[in-house]
């Protein structure tokens, strides 16, 4: 036995010290962070000064961190109604007997495993150009005339959907492998008693679904919270109100950006925190709204 | 619903489906016709770009589009850190992550659980929540350039693999270590010779995630890469485009794009039935 508690502690010891280093001391100094006024990351902390809720104050009355929640609220609402149901739709078909099943499902997933920054450049620098972009060289085709999609207006609706079209895939598969669980001979029942396929997916899928969603609920929701590249892709030289997300203002606050050279970290770990229990909110909710009543075949 | 290739079509079955058809290949022309489109400017002067006919090619194929991306805008050195990033972290995560899941999978101890779900836990822990904490400590201690980098990368991927593993190793039979204890292995021995090839299938599909999650990784990068040397290609792609201003070249920017989005188009052509199994974790029956 002794022999086991040497390789328990010798394989184990790597991943503890990660744990340690890479995650529970900087959430907790993140957290204390939040409670002391501090200028600069870099300061050491006999310059901090203790700020009670301050740095909470401060930014809930900052009118950037305000426009910034505002944004992801629309992000999280706006494109998760629509993020998922597409991703339902796609799901549904590709789950209904069709040919080449496997290849749609590869293409739709593809935007996920490349690199973000690639993605978003190729929406902002071909699909949304004013001059010669896809969008409005099909509008000039249909007769119309050309739109800026990327003035201040349009921005926000041109970054949600070309993050969209990326994200989809994702949802799909989820929503895929929860649809192919479900036995065959149900449909197989329902197609017998004469139940169409767009009955079959309103009264048999979508209830069996329950749980798959709760999944994507809860990724979605993380995902908007940490909302972050896209944002910077959008608006890369100077932060905008119109594409600003709480990540964005969190690292202006810290590091500091164009306009505003003055630094708060103190403010930004608050950011961090209010963030963190947001995603712990969200894991909490979840459980409560879907309880796991999952369904024995 | 298998069909085999010799069946004859049935059309009036096939016609059933054309709605769905029709929504999932006007997405996918959609993707393919842009992407044709950025390749296609690639390998095209910038006013020809302009003038919005990139598939002419009246001056012929540009291929020195590439040439100078790599060469003047960098993209060699930002391509070369993120294959080192990327390839050094897959490397060093299993070596970490591989005895650690063995050992939780396999030994009941005080704390094992604890260990598990703070795994779990750090999964979802946000980076905005360390990236402060870190970059403060770093900067104190003088760590800096590439080591800083794969460094947090090597930490970030600690506890994804860990449990992904975790997973498989449970799957394994415990007669291999009691074979092998009775003919006299040490239990260490008998993890890196008999039970970490065992599960190499699970190996290869985290080793994929793991690159692409290194390859694609920008806010980490961002913050940490302060000098040109370091820079990965996320970061790099950014830079390039804020220079656009200056240099003009769209050519050369849509070629730097293809050239950072190739290495995982590529890797999924051939591998995309495997990362999609391992999304939905599909692949855990081993």
């Amino acid at each position: 036995m002794r022999n086991d508690k040497k390789l328990i502690i010798g394989f184990l010891t790597p991943c503890i010290l990660t744990l340690f280093i890479m995650y529970l001391y900087p959430v907790a100094r993140t957290l204390v962070m939040s409670f002391f006024r501090i200028e600069s990351v870099t300061a050491a902390t006999s310059t901090w000064s203790f700020y009670g809720l301050g740095n909470y104050a401060k930014i809930f009355h900052s009118p950037s961190f305000k426009s910034a929640m505002w944004n992801m609220v629309r992000i999280w609402l706006v494109g998760g109604i629509l993020t998922l149901s597409l991703a339902l739709i796609f799901a549904m078909i590709l789950t209904s007997g069709i040919r080449f099943k496997k290849f749609f499902r590869a293409a739709i997933y593809m935007p996920n495993i490349i690199s973000a920054v690639a993605l978003a450049t190729m929406w902002i620098q071909y699909v949304f150009n004013q001059d010669y972009g896809m969008l409005n060289q099909m509008i000039r085709f249909f007769g119309g005339t050309g739109v800026k999609w990327l003035g201040t207006d349009l921005k926000f609706w041109a970054m949600l959907f070309s993050f969209i079209f990326g994200a989809v895939g994702y949802y799909m598969l989820i929503f895929i492998s929860g649809i192919e669980k479900i036995p065959a001979d149900i449909y197989e029942a329902a197609t017998i008693d004469g139940a169409s396929k767009v009955q079959q997916a309103m009264k048999i899928t979508m209830p069996l679904l329950k749980g798959v969603t709760k999944t994507n609920i809860t990724f979605w929701s993380i995902h908007t919270t940490t909302f972050f590249l896209w944002s910077m892709m959008f608006s890369p030289v100077d932060t905008e109100a119109a594409t600003i997300v709480p990540v964005v203002y969190l690292y202006n606050t810290v590091f500091g950006s164009k306009g505003n050279s003055q630094r708060d970290a103190g403010a930004g770990a608050a950011v961090g925190v209010v963030l963190a229990l947001i995603i712990v909110a969200i894991y909490f909710v979840m459980n409560r709204l879907f309880k796991d009543d999952d369904v024995e075949y | 619903m298998k069909r085999s290739p010799y069946d004859r079509i049935n059309w009036k079955r096939e016609l059933h489906f054309l709605p769905g058809y029709i929504v999932l290949i006007a997405w996918i022309a959609f993707a393919a016709a842009f992407l044709l489109w950025i390749l296609a400017a690639s390998l095209s002067t910038s006013r020809e770009i302009f003038s919005g006919n990139v598939f002419a090619f009246k001056t012929g194929l540009h291929f020195e589009n590439y040439a100078k991306a790599w060469r003047q805008q960098n993209v060699s050195r930002f391509f070369g850190n993120s294959l080192l990033y990327a390839v050094v972290t897959c490397v060093v995560v299993i070596f970490i992550s591989a005895p650690a899941a063995y050992v939780l999978s396999r030994y009941k101890f005080f704390s094992n659980k604890m260990i598990r779900s703070s795994l779990i836990v750090a999964m979802s822990i946000p980076a905005v929540m360390i990236i402060m904490p870190l970059f403060s400590m770093t900067t104190r201690w003088g760590i800096k350039g590439r080591i800083l980098l794969i460094a947090l990368y090597i930490f970030s991927h600690v506890p994804y693999t860990t449990i992904y593993l975790l997973n498989f190793f449970a799957t394994l039979s415990r007669t291999y270590e009691e074979a092998a204890a009775i003919d006299g292995c040490p239990p260490g021995k008998t993890f890196w010779i008999i039970m970490l090839p065992l599960v190499q299938p699970a190996l290869v599909t985290v080793t994929i995630f793991n690159f692409l999650g290194v390859w694609n990784e920008f806010f980490m990068a961002l913050i940490f890469a302060n000098t040109e040397k370091m820079t990965p290609v996320g970061v790099g792609l950014l830079q390039i485009v804020n220079a656009m201003k200056y240099t003009g070249d769209y050519g050369g920017l849509f070629a730097a794009v293809i050239i950072v989005f190739l290495p995982t188009f590529v890797l999924y052509l051939f591998l995309s039935e495997r990362i999609i199994q391992g999304v939905t974790g599909g692949g855990i029956k081993g």
